[in-house]
């Protein structure tokens, strides 16, 4: 690697260093201003986040490889760098209010939220398998920390410990896979082992499979899934905001990558794969959700589902496929942001309402907030005029084009099943009495990140090309 | 066609969404400004539907008044509108339905008035879209989103179950739907395009194992909605739990979307599979025919009797589409109209009843006509044209499907007509217990007769029984030749020539295709 493309690549990379520099100037304020300097962490974080995006919006556009070929800074990955911004914002817009009323604010999480959004923008651009597999880690060690961090309550270190274990397990997994692909090609370029890579190699295969096994454990895809509900449970609340939206984002455009350019002589085996893994992933998701009590755990199976659908468009890639999985993302960060901020909404002593009894008479406590939360609802579901229902459509379309009929039916079902438990949250939202349920939340905070959100779904379920436009545009940089 | 610089459709379209931001600026304590705004804008919606009846061409089988925009282009979805004489009906059915459903509803809702009056204009909105959506696209959001406002109206408003009523209508119609989003994909890829109007000009394109499963798709999205036997279980419990002008509009209007979809789209986008499937189509017709009267007899609550006889009638109008005979569709399309005007008047007669005792039990009445005879009339003519008495409108559109049917098939004319033998007992049996007899509950002792904004809002369907009954022509001239053109491509055996209570089975020079021929 020479210097002058050492230095003609850090100009693309502006907006990842602007991020090691905000968490940095976090831990300094953290560090040295103690209580108060904790809620200045947050601006900061959030003040960073917002001059990457504009940086990453505003800034020189490459579409060539940088440092030597291992990022590739292309609109494909900028639409996901976007991604993992927004779904920071949101996460630590919700936390302030849920660090106020829990009485405890742990400042590492302004830390460690924009290094590891560094991390996942490093790992969508990757174009090389050691980048890769260092910006992955760069970005799965804080997770593993931000799902534990918060000490007040048990559950959350068990999920510290949990995903820690697992997730370390599964990144050795996804390792040993690239050794075999390496070991087989001599090459660590995804271009350069696409060239070499001989097609109707087991060896390939197995490193292919251990790779995706690897990256279907982050991505919370059944079987692969264990840790997720435990893990979204035991999480701060706005944490699982960014936990269960971010990382599975960042390992979606890995696999991605993979598929059309490393594996793209193994094509029907990673169809198969993934035609069953969403299969899988949509039913298990859908199906355990029915039977939970409490909204958080509710909705941590309802993002497993929500996966699933992503992986229909993984299964049938393709053109409209790229197009429709950007859009899904997009989508998938906003509506899980607000379906996790719901939690958020009702004040149980110094703790918030989890279980779906507390939302009973929400409607007349506070309309706007019930408005929100139908728009959710109807996103998550898959009914129009929302962002959801268009997802769905873009992706069911991606699949009955590659011939998956099957497949799109599969995703149309489970949005039936869906239905079934989304609206019992609906029903004690709406038809429900008002009396029966703790009081709300008096802090306006919350509700109008959840209703911003929702106002969101309902603009992009009408007008669909404020986001398809944009995405058609961000193709995969050669 | 524009009003205001607003094209007519768009206008239609979206005049009630207007109202419904309007209703959700007026604090929910003023009840009385808001049950009045919305009424207001129900009537406007009337209205404006009444004046596309101005520039509109009753003698051209094209769609009018269309409009067209780019909505997501790289999917080659458009915002495209337009209607012909057979959503025209259907579209002054649904206003005029809503109108008075929200009208009737003026003392019957006492609780959560400004959501209430929310849901009602999303649902009208929702209903319009439905039948003026030439794109497959717009058409199915149209159809997704008017169930959302129904799941509330009767989750909310509905009866002692309506937690359970309203989530079966959900789940049922949604899974019915998202297959049939299926079956919409699947028919992009072979048109690559959603425009209807584009689709039909190409012609029939799929071979006929593909057009057979999308066939099922739509046949199960709309059979549900119809909602034909066996399918048709969720209808009881959702009319028994709705609120009166619920299930005025769930018979009125939501019923007939389900036929209306068959008519549009399953007969003219899949011929070869229609014909194909015609003995299925006919034998489920004919089950729910007779199934849905005999179940009819054995009911205890006014409100469940009507929905099952609802089940029965539209059972008519499937075998009158089935049969691809001109005659039969159109008293089937006209039927539609039917049903949603004496159906809707019947749930508002029990409603009115209900509102007085809060009981629907036939049990619990008897001998009111004494006491309410301005209400035994209006239910006399309700009755009498549910049941098809000849004068009245239920006799013209049975009486065209029977014929239509008999020329096809005699069985098939002579088990329905068994339906319409049930369907007389019922309603008399059920009339007899409730209006005849001596008024013995001392409850009913103080019922009071029908108020004049009840009356009113009986007059405009009388009127129209009665219209109907006696000079039918208006009406079918506006579906004539749209019908003529759908069975130009699902049944070309049959000479287009055959018209308004045409020629008697005699004529061979117009027979109707046997099945036979059909096949």
């Amino acid at each position: 690697m020479d210097q002058a493309s050492v230095v003609s690549g850090l100009r693309s990379f502006v907006p990842e260093l602007s991020l090691l520099g905000t968490s940095a100037v976090s831990l300094l304020i953290h560090l040295f201003f103690r209580k108060r300097g904790r809620r200045w962490a947050g601006l900061v974080s959030l003040a960073g986040f917002l001059a990457a995006a504009a940086l990453l919006v505003l800034g020189p556009r490459s579409t060539g490889e940088i440092f030597s070929g291992s990022l590739s800074a292309d609109g494909f990955a900028l639409f996901f760098k976007l991604s993992f911004l927004l779904a920071g914002v949101l996460a630590v817009l919700l936390s302030f209010r849920f660090f106020d009323v829990e009485g405890s604010e742990p400042g590492e999480v302004y830390v460690l939220m924009p290094l590891a959004i560094a991390g996942m923008m490093a790992a969508v651009a990757s174009v090389d398998l050691v980048s890769t597999y260092v910006a992955f880690e760069l970005f799965a060690i804080p997770s593993y920390i931000l799902a534990g961090i918060f000490k007040k309550d048990p559950r959350s270190g068990e999920a510290g410990i949990k995903y820690f274990f697992l997730g370390t397990l599964s990144s050795g997994i996804m390792l040993l896979g690239m050794a075999l692909i390496f070991g087989l090609t001599g090459e660590t370029g995804y271009a350069a082992i696409s060239g070499s890579l001989a097609a109707g190699s087991r060896i390939a295969l197995a490193g292919m499979i251990l790779v995706f096994a690897g990256l279907f454990f982050k991505a919370a895809m059944v079987p692969f899934h264990m840790w997720a509900p435990d893990v979204y449970e035991g999480a701060p609340t706005p944490l699982v905001v960014f936990l269960s939206t971010a990382p599975k984002a960042a390992v979606f455009a890995i696999m991605v990558r993979l598929i059309a350019v490393v594996f793209n002589r193994y094509e029907v085996e990673w169809r198969l794969i993934f035609q069953v893994i969403a299969v899988l992933t949509m039913f298990w998701g859908n199906i355990a959700a029915l039977l939970q009590k409490s909204v958080k755990r509710l909705m941590a199976y309802s993002s497993i589902a929500q996966a699933g659908y992503i992986a229909i468009g993984l299964a049938a890639w393709g053109e409209p496929a790229r197009q429709a999985i950007l859009f899904y993302v997009f989508v998938y960060v906003i509506m899980n942001a607000a379906a996790f901020g719901m939690i958020l909404f009702i004040r149980k002593g110094d703790t918030f309402g989890e279980s779906i009894d507390d939302f009973r008479g929400l409607a007349r406590k506070s309309p706007l907030a019930a408005a929100s939360l139908l728009v959710v609802l109807l996103s998550l579901t898959g009914i129009p005029p929302t962002a959801g229902f268009m997802g769905k459509y873009f992706l069911f379309a991606a699949a009955v084009e590659k011939g998956m009929v099957l497949l799109a039916a599969a995703g149309a079902v489970n949005s039936v099943i869906s239905l079934f438990y989304y609206f019992r949250i609906g029903r004690a939202i709406f038809f429900e009495d008002a009396q029966a349920g703790p009081p709300l939340d008096r802090s306006l905070g919350p509700l109008l990140v959840v209703a911003a959100a929702a106002l969101a779904l309902l603009v992009l379920g009408i007008f669909p090309s404020l986001l398809g436009q944009p995405a058609a545009l961000s193709g995969l940089g050669r | 066609m524009t009003i205001l610089g607003i094209p007519i459709l768009t206008g239609i379209a979206f005049l009630p969404l207007a109202g419904l931001v309007l209703v959700l600026l007026i604090p929910g304590r003023r009840a009385g400004a808001i049950k009045a705004a919305a009424n207001i804008i129900a009537g406007l919606e009337f209205l404006a539907t009444l004046a596309l009846l101005v520039k509109f061409d009753p003698g051209s089988a094209e769609m009018q008044f269309v409009e067209r925009a780019d909505w997501i282009r790289a999917f080659h979805v458009q915002y495209l509108l337009g209607i012909d004489g057979i959503s025209l009906l259907l579209v002054l059915l649904t206003s005029l339905l809503a109108f008075l459903a929200t009208l009737s509803s003026w003392r019957a809702i006492t609780g959560r008035v400004k959501e209430y009056y929310v849901f009602m204009l999303l649902l009208e909105a929702g209903m319009i879209g439905v039948f003026i959506s030439l794109d497959l696209v717009l058409f199915y959001v149209f159809w997704e989103v008017m169930l959302v406002p129904m799941y509330f109206l009767i989750g909310i408003w509905g009866g002692e179950r309506r937690l359970y009523a309203a989530i079966k209508f959900f789940l049922y119609t949604l899974f019915g739907s998202v297959v049939m989003l299926v079956g919409i994909l699947v028919l992009y890829f072979q048109y690559h395009t959603f425009d209807l109007m584009a689709m039909l000009q190409r012609g029939s394109v799929l071979p006929l194992a593909l057009q057979s499963w999308v066939f099922l798709a739509f046949f199960l999205g709309f059979a549900i909605k119809v909602p034909m036997f066996p399918f048709h279980t969720w209808l009881p419990d959702a009319h028994v739990e709705a609120p009166t002008a619920g299930s005025v509009l769930l018979a009125g209007v939501l019923l007939k979307m389900g036929t209306y979809g068959f008519v549009r789209f399953s007969l003219p986008l899949f011929p070869e599979a229609s014909r194909k499937f015609v003995p299925l189509l006919v034998a489920l017709a004919l089950i729910s025919i007779v199934y849905g009267a005999l179940v009819s007899l054995m009911q205890k609550d006014m409100k469940k009797l009507i929905a099952y006889s609802s089940v029965s009638h539209m059972g008519f109008v499937m075998l009158g589409i089935f049969t691809f005979s001109p005659m039969a569709v159109k008293g089937a399309v006209l039927q539609m109209i039917n049903h949603g005007i004496s159906t809707g008047a019947l749930f508002l007669i029990v409603g009115v009843l209900y509102e007085r005792r809060h009981t629907r039990l036939i049990s619990e009445f008897g001998g009111l006509s004494s006491r309410l005879p301005l209400y035994a009339a209006v239910f006399l003519i309700m009755t009498l044209s549910s049941i098809g008495l000849p004068g009245l409108n239920g006799f013209i559109g049975e009486f065209m499907i029977l014929m239509g049917a008999w020329n096809v098939n005699w069985v098939w004319a002579a088990v329905a007509a068994s339906g319409i033998i049930l369907g007389a007992a019922y309603m008399f049996w059920l009339y007899q217990r409730v209006m005849f007899g001596r008024l013995e509950n001392p409850a009913n002792q103080s019922l009071k007769d029908l108020s004049a904004r009840e009356l009113a809002t009986f007059l405009p369907l009388i009127v129209l029984v009665f219209w109907i009954g006696v000079f039918p022509k208006p009406f079918l001239h506006l579906i004539d030749k749209p019908v003529e053109k759908i069975i130009r491509i699902v049944n070309p055996a049959v000479a287009p020539k055959d018209t308004l209570i045409g020629p008697g089975p005699g004529d061979g020079s117009s027979r109707p295709a046997t099945p036979a021929e059909v096949r």
